[in-house]
């Protein structure tokens, strides 16, 4: 039998279950459902979160006009997807203060103060990306995904007496729980895909699963009825657990038919060079995102004092110690060809998300991205001024185009707040916000 | 983490900073009882009823209003009474307390009741219904059951632990687990059966904070470094093999200043031998290891995989001249020679087949000869499967659903295919990933039953191998025989004795003592610049043989608080100042007195996991003591309290001045008053576990006590504070393994049952068969209670 989206009536699928159901339950079920048929009124709002490590040179960074017509050096890359792109100057991490490598990622996404500590007791704040994840990854197959490109732990005492934690996790799913994020593209596509394979493969595999599945479900339900009533309430719960993942199995089915992906060939081993390495970690956003296995994400492109080179581009001088180039001029322009290429290899993904149809527009159209890094001038750690861009599609409703300069520094919370806005978690404020970045979006057409 | 500090103004029993009233109307005739025969009223009446009468109700506890009534009616609360009174923690070593004979006799009269009562309606408590496998016990029944090494950690999401041990929190499934126990069955199902797969490949990483340069055993001897990875190959095919080297922060390959020679080797025998050499100029180090890559064929099933380095002889000199055991740390205590980074295995590639394995050898029993004996052939391996894997004898009507799982993948792919298309089957089944304990049809509600020979098959095989039953077990279960205390006990004996078996000290032990924490913990660079990963796993080792020795050898298991051995190798000996220890066997050494050495606290491992990354903590340690030896854990902290932060009294001040402050204050001190000072009589131990006299430029003072009142110095008056009382040590130790065993907390009504086991012990020496031949035979591990 092949199951597709219609064929699969869960009476039928899940046989002999219903009539043990209680009706919240089937309550329940109907939003997933709903989801499933992802019906084209309500686009579902993608955000991610890009970490630029140790700044860049801002002169080389910002762009002259308040119109992305004209591009800076660092950012003409993103020429070819400019109206999808909003530069946001002036905006600061006021928490990550006194300044040093290890706030700079931890405020980034918290914009909270790290306590400072090098030891367990570590505290931080909840990010941006997990906030959203509690609220909207319940519909997806992973709530959130966490990636990064150094596959080296680092051991000891790291920066300026704080906990290697703070420099190494973007993401803190509470104030003490740091998740750690994933750079071997191979572990990352078996917890998007399983072990891929072409839409046939995947398919066979899924129903293979399905009927796995199924037979877990027969055997319990039969166990239940040996059951007192006490303990038939701990089956309901694994009932539950059974529709949900046969929810999972259903989504990739149909997405396997509606939405079909090409075929996967799982990521054996781990690229040589950095830029193969970071477009394939772009590859599989772009995947995760088509196949709806999550909405959240958030990519530390490398991390603070990161000491990794970069011959390819003219650039064989370790980042972290250009960095602090004590404004000689020679030693800005090869950090900013760093920031450039940088920039370079996220245009080659928000053009990929662009290139990726999706419902009656492009994946883009349903995504919100923010670039940036937690320092503006390296040379001095300092938190302000921050490179900041935003891109999303026309679903979103973001205006494009635009180079957003406040006169006065503005907290990088206001971003986060307004972001969380979009994907429909309204919180009065986001750590030291002061209000939201309201000139992003077109105003709210009824 | 900072100290908690606990507040325990609500403190059940607590040890009362208020002094005792002595109402001499209440005690009108101080020899009203005599010591043989001193009722539980008078005992009451002179020593508690201060504190814990109607009115203060210290504790929430009123004992003066229940004294009176039979002890029965209030067992839970004589039961929390006697565990203070064994332990002679109350009353208060500042009250006035009996002596000796009268606690003894008190306690006697206590117990006689609750016991006698037990006996006559035994409460052998209700286990869970369902409880799933975690991952160790899925990992070894695997094992056990496919002749299958795995790992289940990269299959299964780690399991919570409750009551100090992953057995307890098994009720629950989640969606994620649910579908990671079906990926893990289709993947295990393949590997077992050798099916064909697409090319996959797995990536071992070695810890970063690994030093290298030495020998590593179970690689030949003239290496250095590297490891020696267990792997299970898919296929009779070719597979390849890369390996990298350790980069410090600018990415140069660490420790490469000449010539390096790397092995790689298959089950000992050298397959390919590579030259590492410095690149020109310190440029392009990432060409260094590219070439370290192999392509060549393995046969499918277990392999041990080596990659080493020859140890270059110009090495051994600069050895000598470095300080440090420890070098892996580019800044502090550099790699003196280059380091293995990580291990990929992809594959297979060219497949010719899925050879002969283990795994084939032990599903494929028999073979069809014919296609028409398929079917019953498929019946046979599947039933046989089935028997195992569902612990309990297999009727016909079970084979329906693998059998149809099996006709589905025959018709696909052939007999083979059927086979694993059943095997996924019965791996997903409930009735294996699930242990489940029904009550009988025909018993009355809340009653104490029997439990089924076969499920307590299961109970046995899972507290001591922490897997399923092997076929002796199941036929004696099926016999009948393990209701029969003679050959229940002549099965435990034989188990005891088995390898697996082992599983008690790293599973059990490894969570009662906490040594699983050891992968965390990772001290302060600076202060502690000569530890390394392999010094961590040294400390698990040798608490982990330590266990063992006591196990096999069937010794006293109060053995574990003091012993005249332990178990090192070099590297652990140069750790303690313990010399003519060479190579990195662990072998078994007799201490002296001087070497400080000998007994679970002296052990780098417990020291460790008690310390904080910069410092010892007399708090976490005490608190430890109290927990895991004395069974008498002080209440948590309350939420409110804040931290105290290191220098919120004086830097100045040592961590026992401060704590002095502290307890001060008469809140904090009702608690920890008893938790410091078994810390504090460890004080000698750093936090990774070295012997000092010294600390900071003054003398260590280890001056401690234990909550029965008594005050020492040093570890060897802890250890004999503890000697004192051996029954309240092997009480508690009873009770981690009562938990480990059942997967539920202990209760007050478990105390005749637990108090049973120990007294039988006693009488042999507390050795440790008789602990779990006891436990075995006992109420609530042969019973349970319906609903």
């Amino acid at each position: 039998m092949i199951i597709t989206k219609k064929a699969l009536p869960r009476r039928t699928f899940l046989r002999g279950v219903g009539a043990t159901l209680a009706l919240p339950l089937l309550d329940a079920m109907i939003p997933a459902a709903t989801v499933l048929a992802k019906t084209p009124a309500k686009p579902v709002p993608r955000l991610g979160f890009v970490f630029m490590p140790m700044g860049c040179d801002i002169t080389r960074w910002t762009p002259p006009g308040e119109k992305l017509d004209q591009l800076s050096p660092i950012l003409g890359s993103l020429a070819p997807i400019r109206e999808h792109v909003t530069v946001i100057t002036n905006m600061e991490l006021q928490n990550a203060y006194p300044g040093s490598h290890a706030t700079s990622n931890s405020a980034f996404l918290s914009a909270a103060k790290a306590k400072l500590t090098e030891s367990t007791d570590y505290y931080l704040g909840t990010t941006v990306d997990q906030i959203a994840a509690q609220h909207v990854g319940q519909e997806t197959q992973l709530p959130s995904l966490e990636l990064a490109m150094d596959l080296m732990q680092v051991v000891g005492q790291c920066d300026n007496g704080y906990a290697c934690v703070y420099q190494n996790n973007l993401s803190w799913s509470s104030p003490t729980t740091p998740l750690p994020a994933e750079a071997h593209p191979r572990i990352v596509f078996e917890s998007l895909f399983g072990e891929g394979g072409s839409v046939g493969d995947r398919r066979a595999a899924l129903r293979k699963k399905a009927s796995l599945l199924d037979s877990f479900n027969d055997d319990i339900t039969r166990l239940q009825r040996k059951l007192g009533p006490a303990d038939r309430s701990k089956v309901s719960q694994y009932l539950d657990s059974v529709r949900e993942v046969e929810r999972r199995i259903q989504r990739a089915e149909s997405d396997a038919v509606d939405n079909p992906l090409p075929d996967l060939d799982r990521p054996v081993g781990v690229p040589a060079a950095y830029a193969d390495h970071v477009r394939l970690m772009f590859d599989l956003q772009v995947l995760a995102l088509q196949g709806d296995v999550t909405r959240i994400i958030t990519f530390q492109l490398a991390r603070e004092t990161s000491n990794r080179t970069y011959p390819e581009i003219g650039v064989p001088d370790p980042h972290h110690p250009l960095s602090h180039h004590g404004n000689d001029p020679e030693k800005i322009a090869r950090m900013a060809k760093i920031n450039q290429f940088h920039v370079s290899l996220f245009a080659y993904f928000l053009e990929k998300l662009k290139a990726t149809r999706e419902g009656d527009g492009t994946l883009l159209d349903h995504c919100l991205y923010l670039y940036g890094s937690g320092i503006g001038n390296p040379n001095v750690h300092d938190h302000s001024n921050l490179p900041v861009i935003v891109a999303g599609g026309s679903a979103t409703g973001m205006k494009g185009g635009r180079h957003i300069k406040y006169a006065k520094p503005t907290p990088l919370a206001n971003l986060h707040l307004t972001l969380l806005d979009k994907v429909g978690v309204h919180l009065d404020s986001f750590a030291d916000s002061k209000g939201k970045v309201d000139e992003l979006f077109e105003p709210l057409s009824v | 983490m900072q100290d908690k500090f606990f507040i325990c103004v609500a403190f059940i029993f607590s040890t009362s900073a208020i002094v005792l009233a002595v109402d001499s109307s209440r005690t009108q005739n101080p020899l009203v009882a005599s010591r043989s025969a001193i009722s539980p009223h008078s005992f009451v009446d002179q020593y508690c009823a201060g504190c814990h009468n109607s009115d203060k109700k210290k504790g929430d506890l009123d004992l003066e209003s229940i004294s009176s009534e039979e002890i029965n009616h209030h067992s839970d609360i004589w039961e929390k009474v006697d565990r203070k009174l064994r332990a002679r923690q109350m009353p208060p070593a500042d009250k006035k307390r009996p002596d000796e004979s009268t606690y003894k006799a008190i306690l006697t009269r206590i117990e006689s009741s609750l016991d006698s009562a037990y006996a006559q309606h035994p409460n052998p408590g209700r286990t869970e219904t369902f409880r799933r496998l975690n991952r160790t016990e899925y990992q070894n029944a695997i094992r056990d059951l496919l002749a299958l090494e795995i790992d289940a950690s990269t299959l299964l999401p780690k399991d919570d632990s409750e009551h100090g041990f992953d057995t307890v929190t098994s009720g629950n499934l989640s969606p994620t687990l649910l579908n990671r126990y079906i990926s893990a069955a289709e993947k295990i199902s393949r590997l077992a059966v050798g099916t064909a797969g697409r090319v996959g490949g797995d990536t071992i990483r070695i810890r970063p904070d690994l030093t290298q340069e030495e020998h590593v055993q179970g690689l030949p001897l003239g290496t250095r470094g590297g490891t020696l990875i267990p792997y299970t190959f898919p296929q009779d095919a070719e597979y390849e093999i890369q390996v990298r080297l350790t980069r410090d922060r600018n990415e140069e390959v660490e420790g490469l200043h000449e010539t390096h020679q790397l092995e790689l080797l298959l089950d000992d025998e050298r397959v390919k031998s590579f030259t590492v050499t410095p690149p020109k100029g310190h440029k392009n180090y990432e060409l260094v290891d590219q070439h370290l890559h192999f392509r060549g064929p393995v046969t499918a099933g277990p392999h041990q995989l080596g990659v080493t380095f020859v140890k270059n002889p110009s090495e051994l000199l600069e050895t000598k001249r470095q300080p440090y055991n420890a070098h892996f740390n580019m800044h502090r205590h550099p790699r003196i020679g280059p380091a293995v980074y990580q291990v990929s295995i992809n594959g297979p590639y060219s497949a010719k087949g899925p050879g002969d394995t283990p795994s084939r050898r032990r599903i494929f029993a028999s073979r069809p000869a014919t296609a028409k004996e398929e079917e019953l052939c498929a019946k046979k391996i599947l039933s046989t499967l089935m028997r195992r894997a569902y612990r309990r004898p297999v009727i016909e009507t079970d084979l329906e659903k693998p059998m149809a799982f099996y006709r589905k993948g025959h018709a696909d792919a052939g007999f083979e295919a059927g086979i694993e298309n059943a095997l996924s089957a019965i791996l997903v089944s409930p009735q294996f990933l699930f242990r489940v304990e029904l009550d009988p049809d025909r018993v009355a509600t809340n009653s104490a039953y029997r439990i089924s020979d076969l499920d307590l098959a299961s109970r046995l095989s899972f507290f001591l191998w922490s897997s399923i039953p092997d076929d002796q077990l199941l036929v004696s279960a099926e016999h009948g025989d393990l209701s029969k205390p003679r050959l229940l006990e002549k099965q435990v004996r034989r188990m005891l004795a088995d390898p697996r078996a082992k599983s008690l000290a790293s599973n059990f032990a490894g969570q009662w003592l906490y040594l699983r924490n050891l992968d965390g913990f990772t001290p302060d660079l600076r202060l502690f610049p000569d530890f390394d990963d392999n010094l961590r796993e040294a400390f698990r080792t040798e608490t982990e043989l330590f266990f063992e020795n006591i196990m096999q050898e069937d010794k006293s298991v109060v053995g574990l608080l003091k012993a005249d051995y332990t178990f090192l190798n070099e590297r652990l000996a140069r750790h303690y100042g313990i010399p003519n220890v060479y190579g990195d066997r662990f072998r078994r050494v007799s201490t002296s007195p001087e070497s400080e050495r000998g007994g679970l606290l002296r052990q780098g491992s417990v020291l460790a996991v008690t310390s904080y990354a910069t410092r010892t903590s007399p708090v976490v340690r005490g608190k430890w003591v109290l927990a895991n030896l004395l069974g008498t854990p002080p209440p948590p902290p309350l939420p409110n309290v804040p931290a105290l932060k290191d220098n919120a009294i004086s830097a100045s001040l040592s961590v026992r001045e401060r704590l002095a402050e502290h307890r001060s204050n008469a809140q904090c001190a009702s608690c920890h008053s008893l938790i410091d000072p078994p810390g504090f009589a460890l004080e000698n131990f750093d936090a990774v576990g070295r012997w000092r006299n010294m600390e900071e430029g003054k003398p260590v003072d280890a001056s401690g006590g234990l909550p029965d009142g008594s005050r020492f110095t040093g570890i060897s008056g802890l250890e004999q504070g503890l000697l004192n009382r051996p029954e309240v040590f092997v009480t508690t130790l009873t009770e981690k393994l009562l938990t480990f065993a059942l997967g539920r907390g202990v209760e007050p009504y478990d105390g005749p049952a637990i108090r049973k086991i120990v007294r039988d012990a006693q009488a042999q020496d507390y050795r440790f068969s008789s602990i779990i031949v006891g436990l075995a035979k006992s109420t609530p591990f042969t019973m349970r209670r319906s609903l």
